[in-house]
């Protein structure tokens, strides 16, 4: 399925018998690959880069949401959760992937310089209130949270680059966008490096149109709060109603 | 396997979550108390937060209290006026308790609500359940106390009402008041409210033991659908799939749990229980007062 997609990309190359000056994706957003499932929707990146001893990251930044935070201080012996800081532009999902070791791919000054991973990720202004604590600390906490619930990721090493004909790599990756992922606009930035300098850069984007089963879920609890709240209990209640139907009719078997 | 949360937003897995619902419905079929006072410390040992705990139980239990009532409904084993006066009390204090839970979750106080409302409770419980159980071993002398004869103060209660299938002619207002509180708690800490009800049944309105489980069960499922639409529609926190995943286990734990009950000896369980239910109430106050591993948490991702 990739490499029909990518006939025709590279045959440009091949008749023009050179190697392409640029990393080449496919602008056009619909011909990226969406499978949507239960896990989630799987994205299949994949696209053309001049080929030799060269490394690729890609970055993919989901739609921004709301977050909150709380500090617990100790008051009178007990530790209670008083401060708060709020945030209004996190990421729902951010996810860097590479060719190699991110360590061995470039000094981590080039990255901050391209504002690329983890720890240069903007989370825009946090309203902190009853709290001394600087955002910072705030910052550092969110940032563990959301990689310890894979919101988000760091995949080195999943990028896969193939030297396609002529003087073209092929590269291609795959990632779960997971059931609960926000809607909207996936922004994806591709950056080419050789000999740990940055050399080439791309953008797209995916939009995810769908919501996934556990995000429909939450988005019912969320806009439909009164009907969210019925449809539990008669759910609820029904399987209470089956359960004891069930077992009434086995015990009479 | 994985099961993500989608209220809790938190993966995970399906199978201990319902092996959880076994063991609670297990020991709620053993000793005919309705698992909510146990299953909500529980969750909240497991990462569950508080307030979603509470919401999702209130959930849980809306499932499991309807399908005990078929059972004693058919035994005709349910005072449904009696009921029906607990209830009316108990959806004025369940608005209250909601008030009390939001008011409190606004300035980052409900955990210690939840927290103390627990360690309280759970303490009285107890300590209740094992004087009970050494007493019924015939450690304390044990005296015969007699139903038919109510405290004078009740009795000289107006509004006064014939209770059929319990055999009562009684005011209103005491199972009013009873309903009321436990319509409070019921909203706060995500029980039915079995533990506080049942008892109060059987000594200050002094009902037929008979008729008091199904009675309690039957108003439970009333308060505690009416507290999980306020909780919803309040503060967005009833997770639904983890409230099923935990009907699912307690069905099954409860029917082990009846068949068990029959075979083991009553009085040195309870005294299991209630050292298990101390454990639990102790644990929750450490939360409190130990330093927690990370002073920083997620609240909400949700609903700001």
């Amino acid at each position: 399925m990739i490499k029909k997609l990518l006939i025709p990309i590279f045959s440009i190359f091949i008749l023009m018998g050179q190697m392409p000056p640029n990393i080449i994706i496919d602008e056009n957003e619909k011909d990226i690959r969406i499978k949507p499932n239960i896990a989630g929707t799987e994205v299949v990146l994949y696209g053309a880069m001049p080929s030799g001893k060269k490394d690729i990251i890609i970055e993919v930044v989901g739609p921004a949401r709301n977050i909150s935070l709380e500090e617990k201080r100790r008051i009178y012996g007990f530790w209670l959760g008083l401060g708060r800081a709020e945030y209004f532009q996190v990421p729902s999902y951010y996810n860097i992937m590479s060719s190699r070791k991110l360590s061995e791919i470039a000094d981590q000054s080039v990255f901050d310089k391209l504002r690329l991973g983890v720890t240069n990720l903007p989370l825009g202004n946090a309203k902190i209130s009853n709290s001394n604590t600087s955002q910072n600390i705030f910052n550092k906490n969110l940032k563990k949270y959301m990689l310890d619930k894979g919101q988000f990721k760091i995949g080195e090493n999943e990028i896969i680059v193939k030297s396609g004909p002529g003087k073209v790599g092929i590269f291609s990756t795959e990632f779960l966008l997971p059931s609960n992922s926000y809607q909207g606009k996936y922004f994806v930035r591709y950056f080419i490096f050789q000999n740990g300098e940055f050399i080439s850069y791309a953008e797209n984007k995916i939009d995810l149109k769908q919501a996934g089963f556990s995000r429909a879920i939450w988005l019912t609890a969320t806009n439909f709060p009164l009907l969210y709240g019925i449809l539990a209990v008669i759910l609820s209640g029904s399987l209470g109603w089956l359960i004891s139907t069930i077992f009434r009719r086995l015990k009479i078997s | 396997m994985e099961f993500y949360l989608p209220i809790a937003e938190m993966s995970i897995n399906p199978i201990g979550f319902l092996i959880l619902g076994i063991i609670v419905g297990t020991l709620s079929g053993t000793f005919g108390v309705g698992g909510g006072f146990l299953m909500t410390p529980l969750l909240i040992f497991l990462g569950i937060p508080p307030t979603i705990a509470v919401a999702s139980e209130a959930n849980h239990i809306v499932g499991s209290s309807l399908s005990g009532t078929i059972g004693h409904l058919r035994r005709k084993a349910v005072d449904i006026r009696m009921g029906n006066v607990l209830l009316a009390g108990g959806i004025l204090g369940s608005f209250l308790g909601i008030y009390i839970f939001n008011s409190l979750k606004q300035v980052g106080l409900v955990d210690l609500l939840i927290t103390a409302s627990y360690f309280l409770f759970l303490t009285a419980i107890g300590l209740f359940m094992l004087y009970e159980s050494l007493d019924s071993l015939g450690y304390f002398g044990h005296k015969k106390r007699s139903r038919y004869y109510h405290h004078s103060w009740i009795m000289g209660l107006p509004l006064k009402i014939r209770f059929k299938r319990s055999g009562l002619y009684i005011s209103l207002i005491p199972p009013y008041i009873i309903g009321f509180i436990v319509g409070i708690f019921s909203s706060i800490m995500g029980v039915g409210g079995g533990f506080i009800i049942i008892p109060a049944m059987i000594y200050i309105l002094r009902m037929p033991t008979n008729v008091v489980v199904g009675t309690s069960l039957y108003q439970i499922i009333f308060i505690t659908s009416f507290v999980t639409i306020l909780h919803a529609s309040t503060n967005q926190s009833v997770d639904i799939i983890l409230a099923l995943i935990l009907l699912l286990g307690g069905a099954i734990g409860a029917q082990i749990g009846v068949r068990l009950s029959s075979k083991l000896n009553g009085a040195w369980l309870r005294i299991a229980l209630s050292i298990l239910v101390l454990a639990v109430g102790l644990i929750m106050a450490s939360e409190l007062i130990i330093k927690p591993d990370n002073v920083i948490k997620i609240i909400s991702g949700s609903n700001l």
